[in-house]
């Protein structure tokens, strides 16, 4: 059998080509290809070279349409025994080509292609194409008149002009001979036989039969011969006469190729017109051609010869004949009965062929899985044949049908197209399920398997191992959960021969594994952040980031491609970091070389990493890079070196994957069998590189990590930032954010503001003042339990620690200004500086509470008087200075808050308290500064902290207000004004508590202050109205007369009296005027019966009773007086002291007609309970007369 | 029955959901796969002859060797397709039809998604039992 063929072969001239001298394959053929061009060369064309010797026997040659048609048989072909039966088998003409600067000796040539030619016994014409001959060697004359034709070096068009010229040559030759032939034929007695007539010595009866056919085989070759030379109706006349003759004699085999000849002449002179009568006559021809051949199957001979291959070979002729997509299904019967025959061929070379044929029909017809599964036959059958050649031919066949088995191999894929397919599918829905459907369609893992297997056995018989090792990552990587852990060894150890086979550095289009998918696209670390500016605004960082409180607002829904591809925008020189994660779901230990982003767009240095995968295991590990151009950048994959190959591995590819194992159309997902979590499909970012941006480094001066401070500590620290960049600096910003803001009490922006810009590489230190905070009562790490441990290990969730956040920009425009930028404004950054403050335990309040006792106040001591004694004396202690005259109430009083501190830690610490009276000096002059008190460790300690002056002027109704209504006997008049009030009483308990301050110092240079806000307040609470609010009535004695003259006389007198140590001293026996001061501090009139009292020294009333020792005169009990507001009331009488000695003057008041008000004082539970006002005690000391 | 039979049904996007060899022939690797080979390529003429008859029994529409292959396409396009050595026209014809039940069966399954492959083994019983009934 021969391949390829078709009924026109029947007219085709066959020209052997061959190799002459040395010649260097490709230059072959190059030459070739400009031969096979002229595969026809019409009539018309070759009358000049033609000379007509005697008449042609081809009367009805067409010589204006007609042509000879040639094949050519490129490096020969061995004579086929069927030449006498079919003439076209014959090699009419030999052409030799020859390369004359690789042989130059031309003799050699000439010699060498005399001996190739004798092999073509048949051929009747020889030519010796010599191509690009030396200058000597044209001028060798020798030659002219020989076989050798000498091709002039010159340009493609004039060569191949020549080599027309040249053919047309041969052609009128080879037409010549034809006819020659013919006329010998008609004449001559050869007798034609074939391999299928009885070899053996012919009987009697055989030989006469053969004379008898003899004449129909002679008809029949003469009709060979016209068809060679172009003339189909010669041929189809001499193929009549033929046919009957051999049905006459019964030669079937001749008859059934007489039949075919004559079809092929009728085909001819249609010249390619075809319709539905022609095809129905060349279908009915040809099945009497195939009955004839079968009929013709001789029992005898079958062992050694067998015209089936003759009949295969036309059912062939027919099916190609016929083969069109609306004639499938008869096309299909042909070659499935073709197929039938194979079994009985005997050659498994023409085995090979008929299927070769068989496939080859079918991928015409776009039968591609029938083409498929012949081709594979094909492949099958080259393997049996054990060597390395066959070997290679197989699996350049298999390689054939990976495309129908699905199991091609990426580089025999387009590209493009494959990516393009890949860009379409992020478009839609419902599209995209049919693309992934389509993805795995035909998923016919076995067969595939076997595919793969076999071309991995042919590459490593055929010695190819990159196609060996292609197959086995595609093996490998594709059907892993169907091969066993020892079949997967296998691979692997496959995949590293083959790659030891392989020079170093080789890429294979497949890859094997691992399976890479893409994790996530770590954003800019917070050091990093791109900020977009928005121009024109002076706070340009803000609108940028999506403002307002929630995360979604309908009204940003404008662009739908915003939320669906994120932007990423990375910078030129910085590097970068994408996390992938690789998944080894094969039974042994995958170790991959090198690792490393593929960026096709070059603008992008990724850096290869190495990492090794244990069996059944995944990994995510981060890839990094640096982006060197400015530009947009792609990122499709990975490159992997693995197993000693580059492969290249497409993100999508596994996605893909992933969304089929999802629909159940994979055998497994290669991540989820390795243990690793289901990970939402991570859609690759749009990624901008932006030329050079300046960026800010920060950190803390003189810490390594946390910022450990004790409670309420106050210490500055340095933030030194400084720009790694390569642009200045031109604006920044700092701003505060997360929890805890108020620990921070000042920065000095300045220091940044006036540094700028900031030149690359400059540093620049800005001070923050840093208060920390209080632990939570309730924080877990305040425990102190944890505390011991606590002190190295981090108390303070970082959550806690507030944030600095710098924002900052280069200049307006781009460096260099380049046009890839176009004018847009270069973006921002954001730099996060977390102040990542340990706040320790330090001081804690125990207890806070206020101490207020009374100290009587002598009669007549002025409290004026006293201000200006105790400032002027100097030498006095000063804790003599606590004690103050109230000046609304007339005695000493002490009022101290009390606060019990204690140490849990281990340092020791001083507490300083300092009072500030004025705001207006309150840091150079505190009023009051008591000496440290220092609480050592595991100890607790007091400090007291005096409360005075804190009084205020008036009683008002309004702060009783909220009083009362707090004690439920509230009338229900709340107006705004009593709001205020209650707000302004707040406010100064605010006041007040504001100006204690509490200071600590420990070690050297901690120092802090006590928060003790709230243990002040919880303290004054239950009485801030006895600390602020004065009494409604005030009383004072004076001794003396009614005048405040007599009064000021008295007091000089006293003062003047050297043995009167003590102020305020009255004689015994004397008549004393005394005079009561009842001061109304509010602001309304106040009727009160006023009632005084003495007591002596041991406490009894001596005014009154059997022993009074005081006489008295005046009234003393139920003067009834009318206090205007805010005026003082005088009541004078007079004592006479019979005892000296220490006593005590008593004032008290019942209120009549009392109001809410001053019943809200007196804290009255029922209205008509009197309200009684006691004054303080006054001392009046009594000398004796001497 | 039969010595040599492979069962399969293919989904109308081509993949293989369901494979059974039922054939009473010694099982070989090699020969199932062959069987498959078969079955795969003969979809390339179903997929014409499918459109051009209203029947859905396509009685044997391949062969290779002394395999021939049967067809039997729903109404869905799934195939259900027969790779027999015996001529039994119609016990084969019986034998699709009660396996094209059977996969209705599993069709209304609401668990099954069509088009991925059928893991029922009760299906696969039923298929065997009905194998061995009809071929």
């Amino acid at each position: 059998m021969e391949p390829d063929v078709s009924i026109e072969t029947s007219c085709m001239i066959r020209v052997a080509v061959l190799p002459i001298g040395s010649i260097a394959i490709p230059l072959f053929r190059d030459y070739t290809s400009m031969l096979v061009r002229h595969y026809t060369v019409s009539l018309s064309s070759i009358s000049s070279f033609y000379t007509e010797h005697q008449k042609s026997p081809f009367a009805h040659q067409p010589w204006d349409s007609g042509s000879l048609r040639f094949k050519y048989m490129v490096g020969g072909s061995p004579a086929s025994p069927w030449e006498d039966f079919q003439s076209n088998r014959k090699i009419f003409a030999v052409i030799g080509i020859c390369h004359c600067p690789s042989s130059p000796d031309l003799h050699s040539v000439m010699d060498q292609f005399v001996t190739a030619c004798k092999s073509y016994s048949s051929s009747v014409v020889q030519r010796c194409f010599a191509f690009c001959p030396g200058d000597s060697q044209l001028e060798d004359e020798s030659f002219k008149g020989s076989n050798l034709i000498l091709f002039p070096p010159a340009d493609r068009q004039t060569q191949e002009f020549h080599l027309q010229t040249m053919m047309q040559d041969i052609a009128a030759s080879l037409l010549m001979k034809f006819e020659k032939s013919v006329l010998q034929a008609e004449s001559g007695g050869t007798i034609l036989k074939t391999p299928l007539d009885s070899q053996a010595s012919l009987s009697s009866e055989e030989v006469i039969k053969a004379k008898k056919r003899r004449l129909g085989r002679a008809q029949k070759t003469i009709g060979d011969y016209c068809l060679l030379a172009g003339s189909p109706v010669d041929a189809n006349a001499h193929y009549t006469t033929s046919l009957e003759l051999a049905r006459l004699t019964g030669d079937f085999f001749w008859y059934a190729g007489a039949m075919e000849g004559s079809v092929c002449a009728l085909l001819i002179d249609q010249m390619g017109q075809r319709d539905q009568v022609l095809d129905d006559e060349i279908k009915d021809r040809y099945n009497s051609v195939i009955l004839h051949y079968r009929k013709s199957f001789i029992q005898d001979n079958a062992q050694r010869v067998s015209p089936l291959s003759f009949e295969l070979e036309a059912t062939l002729k027919l099916a190609r004949y016929l083969c069109r997509k609306e004639l499938a299904k008869e096309v299909v019967g042909l070659l499935t009965t073709a197929a039938d025959g194979a079994k009985s061929l005997i050659d498994a070379s023409d085995r090979l062929i008929l299927f070769i044929e068989i496939a080859r029909l079918f991928g015409t017809l776009g039968y591609h899985r029938k083409a498929a599964f012949f081709s594979r036959q094909v492949a099958q059958l080259y393997l049996q044949q054990e060597n390395r050649l066959a070997a290679i031919s197989s699996m350049q066949v298999l390689a054939m049908t990976t495309q129908a088995y699905r199991v091609q191999s990426r580089a025999s894929t387009d590209h493009a197209l494959y990516q393009e397919s890949g860009q379409n599918h992020a478009d839609g829905g419902k599209a995209h399920h049919n693309w992934i459907v389509s993805l795995f369609e035909s998923q016919w893992s076995s067969i595939q398997m076997v595919v793969l297997r076999e071309i991995l056995l042919s590459a490593v018989r055929g010695g190819d191992p990159l196609t060996a090792w292609s197959a086995a990552a595609r093996l490998l990587r594709s059907y892993y959960p169907l091969i066993t852990p020892a079949g997967q060894n296998g691979l692997a150890s496959a995949l590293s021969n083959a790659s030891e086979r392989l020079p170093s550095g080789t890429r294979c289009a497949d890859p094997a594994l691992p399976f890479i998918r893409l994790h996530s696209f770590p954003l800019h670390s917070s050091q990093q952040d791109i900020v977009k500016r928005n121009h024109g605004r002076d706070d340009w960082w803000a609108g940028s980031a999506p403002s307002g409180p929630f995360i979604y607002t309908p009204f940003s829904k404008g662009e739908p491609s915003q939320s669906s591809k994120q932007e990423l925008i990375w910078v030129v020189g910085e590097a970068v970091q994408v996390f992938v994660e690789l998944a080894n779901p094969c039974g042994f230990d995958l170790k991959v070389d090198s690792i490393y982003l593929s960026v096709h767009s070059g603008n992008f240095d990724a850096f290869p990493i190495s990492v090794s995968l244990p069996p059944n295991s995944s990994k995510v590990i981060a890839l990094s890079g640096i982006p060197t151009e400015v530009g947009s950048l792609k990122i499709p994959g990975c490159i992997v070196h693995c197993f000693g190959v580059i492969t290249e591995h497409y993100f999508k590819d596994v996605d893909n994957l992933l969304v089929g194992a999802a629909q159940g159309l994979v055998l497994s997902d290669p991540f989820r069998c390795c243990g690793s979590p289901k990970l939402k499909n991570v859609t690759v970012p749009n990624i901008s590189v932006v030329p050079p941006l300046p960026l800010l480094i920060s950190r803390v001066v003189g810490s390594d990590g946390a910022i450990i401070l004790c409670e309420g500590e106050i210490r500055e620290v340095q933030i030194s930032v400084a720009n790694a960049g390569t642009v200045p600096i031109e604006q920044a910003h700092i701003s505060l954010s997360g929890k805890n803001q108020d620990s921070i009490q000042l920065i000095v922006y300045e220091t940044l503001k006036s540094s700028l810009p900031l030149k690359p590489g400059a540093e620049v230190r800005i001070p923050v003042t840093l208060k920390a905070w209080q632990l939570g009562f309730l924080d877990p790490a305040a425990a102190p339990g944890k505390n011991i441990s606590g002190s190295t290990g981090r108390q303070v969730k970082d959550g806690c620690s507030p944030v600095l956040l710098i924002h900052y920009a280069g200049p307006l425009t781009y460096a260099g200004g380049d046009a890839s930028t176009n004018g847009s404004i270069p973006p921002g950054r954001r730099l996060v500086v977390p102040l990542n403050i340990c706040v320790s335990q330090g001081l804690s309040l125990m207890k806070a509470r206020l101490l207020s006792m009374e100290i009587p106040a002598h009669v007549g001591e002025d409290h004026s008087k006293v201000q200006v004694e105790t400032s002027s004396a100097e030498g006095s202690p000063r804790t003599d200075r606590f004690m103050k005259i109230d000046p609304y109430r007339g005695s000493w009083g002490l009022c101290f808050l009390e606060l019990e501190l204690s140490n849990p830690t281990d340092v020791v610490f001083e507490i300083g308290v300092s009072v500030n009276m004025e705001d207006s000096n309150t840091e150079e002059n505190p009023e009051y500064d008591y000496p440290k008190t220092r609480i050592d460790r595991d100890y607790t300690a007091r400090v007291l902290i005096p409360l005075e002056h804190f009084k205020l002027p008036v009683l008002d109704g309004t702060f009783l207000v909220k009083e009362s209504q707090m004690n439920g006997t509230a009338t229900r008049k709340s107006s705004f004004s009593e709001k205020s009030s209650k707000a302004e009483l707040n406010a100064s308990i605010k006041k007040l508590i504001s100006k204690i301050k509490v200071r600590w110092q420990s070690g050297r240079n901690n120092s802090g202050e006590l928060n003790i806000k709230d243990a002040i307040q919880a303290a004054l609470q239950s009485s801030m109205m006895d600390v602020l609010l004065p009494d409604p009535l005030t009383f004072g004695f004076r001794c003396g007369n009614n005048t405040s003259q007599d009064f000021a006389d008295l007091n000089l007198d006293e003062g003047s009296n050297i043995q009167g140590a003590r102020k305020g001293s009255v004689r015994a026996h004397d008549t004393t005027p005394v005079e009561v001061l009842v001061r109304n501090n509010t602001k309304e009139m106040i009727r009160v019966s006023l009632s005084i009292t003495c007591r002596d020294i041991a406490g009894e009333n001596c005014v009154e009773g059997d022993k009074a020792t005081v006489l008295w005169a005046g009234v003393l009990n139920g003067v009834t007086m009318e206090v205007p507001p805010l005026k003082e009331y005088r009541h004078s009488f007079s004592l006479y002291f019979l005892v000296p000695g220490e006593y005590t003057l008593l004032a008290a008041a019942v209120i009549d007609d009392a109001n809410e008000m001053l019943r809200a004082r007196a804290r009255a539970t029922s209205c008509d309970e009197s309200i009684f006002c006691r004054g303080p005690p006054f001392h009046i000391r009594v000398n004796g007369t001497m | 029955m039969a010595s040599t039979a492979c069962f399969m049904i293919v989904s109308r996007n081509d993949i293989p959901i369901y494979e059974a060899e039922v054939g009473t022939a010694p099982k070989k690797e090699d020969a199932a796969h062959q069987h498959q080979f078969i079955l795969h390529a003969a979809l390339d003429i179903v997929q014409d002859l499918a459109w051009t008859t209203s029947a859905m029994f396509l009685k044997s529409i391949d062969r290779f060797n002394d395999l021939v292959v049967s067809v039997y396409v729903t109404a869905g396009h799934t195939r259900l397709m027969l790779l027999h050595d015996s001529r039994n026209d119609d016990g084969i014809k019986s034998f699709f039809q009660e396996v094209h039940e059977l996969y209705i069966k599993i069709l209304l399954n609401p668990l099954y998604l069509p088009g991925s492959r059928i893991t029922s083994s009760h299906f696969d019983t039923k298929v065997r039992a009905l194998a061995r009934k009809y071929l």
